[in-house]
């Protein structure tokens, strides 16, 4: 538990590190999806099954979502222009 | 300030600021000990006092519900001032073809994504249902219950595209049931006053211990508040799509590829 | 093992930061603050934790068992969801700063001057 523990706190350390050095907003929401996944586990591992089970939900599906379509419309507003 | 000063100034702060924190964390009480009593009579008092076994949901939506509350109201304010920005640019009028950056290929989707997000979606549409209703016995609650069904909509999003998407979620409904579940709350919140009793005080019968119906005015509370954050992600999605799409036809196919 | 939550919200705390101040791209600045955010969940999911602690959910172990703090998570479980939605409206902001001024980039930015 402990070595599970101590492993998934500096993966969650490297992917937030992942996250900002993702310069490239598209790049970017790879790692935020990725960010989210790990502290998921992160969480249940911590025994937050509720806090889990949201941030999968929330953090691996709807928000780089939300990224990706803001990313569409500022393409999209860049060829209007 | 140039990109290089912002830097120094930053690099300045946190040197200044390290000793302040590597103090803090030094001082922290070793990781694992139990340290907040509060948590702990939690824990002892409330599976008896309010006959529920998820404790979390016990402090979300009863020990602390006029702060969740709050938030959920947070949430409604985001979601509006979200909405607001997004209409009052671009109108309410809905732009018929979806946009395109020249330039990119437009990719079909395979059979095979299409059936599994067909499938997908109603599987997470009731799992969601069953988070939201056990809500009080099992992990789980509004909060979760609302964001996997939000999923559960992406899939749609995914297998069939936004066109499709419209067409099937209506968007007033999803607005309706925004508010719907909010005002559940609110009302959940403020009848108990009119009988003279705190707000949120449960007034129905507190249910069996590990049943489905248990915990009282936690179960409409718990429903309220995935109905709340269903319907507000749902508008949300909805707008930030309704960004990517232009009102001038497309020689290509209707057919997004975000 | 018992420094190592507290240097990784530090650690992520301080990341986050270090992002958005060097940040070229609205966008990305709203994922480095994310980063900022996740800090905090880790804090206080760490502070409730306890060692030899089943999760605070009495379905197969009865009352009375170890367990976990649930106040932190009832803080944190809200705050994701909630979090979610004010980081759609920081991404509309960021996409009208876009239609508006035709860049992402706050260097390029002049501030509070109109720009059409």
């Amino acid at each position: 538990m402990k070595a599970i523990l101590a492993a998934l706190l500096l993966l969650a350390a490297c992917s937030g590190l992942l996250v900002v050095l993702s310069r490239d907003p598209k790049r970017q929401v790879f790692a935020i999806a990725a960010n989210g996944l790990v502290l998921g586990l992160l969480f249940t591992a911590l025994q937050a099954p509720d806090v889990a089970l949201s941030e999968i939900a929330v953090g691996t599906a709807l928000t780089p979502l939300l990224y990706l379509v803001t990313l569409a419309a500022i393409a999209m507003n860049r060829a209007r222009q | 300030m140039t990109a290089r000063w912002r830097l120094g100034l930053l690099i300045a702060a946190m040197l200044a600021l390290a000793p302040a924190v590597w103090a803090v964390v030094t001082a922290l009480p070793p990781f694992g000990s139990p340290t907040a009593a509060y948590g702990q009579v939690v824990n002892r008092l409330l599976p008896h006092l309010r006959t529920v076994s998820n404790m979390v949901a016990a402090v979300n939506f009863d020990v602390r519900g006029l702060d969740t509350l709050g938030e959920e109201s947070m949430l409604l304010c985001a979601v509006t001032g979200a909405v607001v920005l997004l209409r009052g640019s671009r109108g309410e009028d809905r732009a018929e073809h979806a946009g395109r950056v020249p330039g990119r290929a437009t990719i079909e989707r395979d059979d095979a994504s299409i059936v599994v997000c067909r499938i997908g979606a109603p599987i997470l549409l009731a799992f969601s249902a069953y988070v939201a209703l056990h809500g009080t016995v099992t992990p789980g609650g509004g909060f979760q219950a609302g964001a996997i069904a939000v999923s559960a909509l992406l899939l749609v999003y995914l297998g069939d595209g936004y066109a499709r998407w419209r067409s099937r979620v209506p968007h007033p409904l999803m607005a309706f049931i925004e508010g719907l579940g909010a005002l559940l709350f609110v009302l959940c919140a403020a009848l108990p006053l009119a009988w003279s009793v705190p707000a949120l005080t449960s007034l129905l019968p507190t249910g069996k211990w590990k049943d489905l119906y248990s915990g009282g005015l936690m179960v409409p509370v718990n429903i309220g508040v995935a109905l709340a954050v269903l319907g507000g992600f749902a508008v949300l999605v909805a707008e930030f799509m309704e960004e990517t799409r232009t009102p001038e036809s497309d020689p290509v196919p209707d057919e997004e590829d975000a | 093992m018992t420094l190592l939550p507290w240097l990784v919200t530090a650690w992520l705390f301080g990341i986050g930061i270090y992002g958005i101040v060097t940040s070229r791209d609205y966008v990305h600045i709203i994922g480095s603050l994310s980063v900022c955010q996740s800090s905090t969940y880790v804090l206080l999911l760490s502070i409730g934790f306890r060692w030899h602690s089943g999760p605070p959910i009495f379905y197969e172990h009865p009352p009375g068992t170890a367990s976990v703090d649930p106040v932190v998570h009832a803080l944190v479980l809200t705050d994701i969801v909630v979090g979610a939605a004010v980081t759609a409206l920081l991404l509309v902001i960021a996409l009208q700063v876009h239609k508006r001024c035709g860049t992402t980039d706050p260097q390029q930015l002049r501030p509070l001057r109109h720009t059409k």
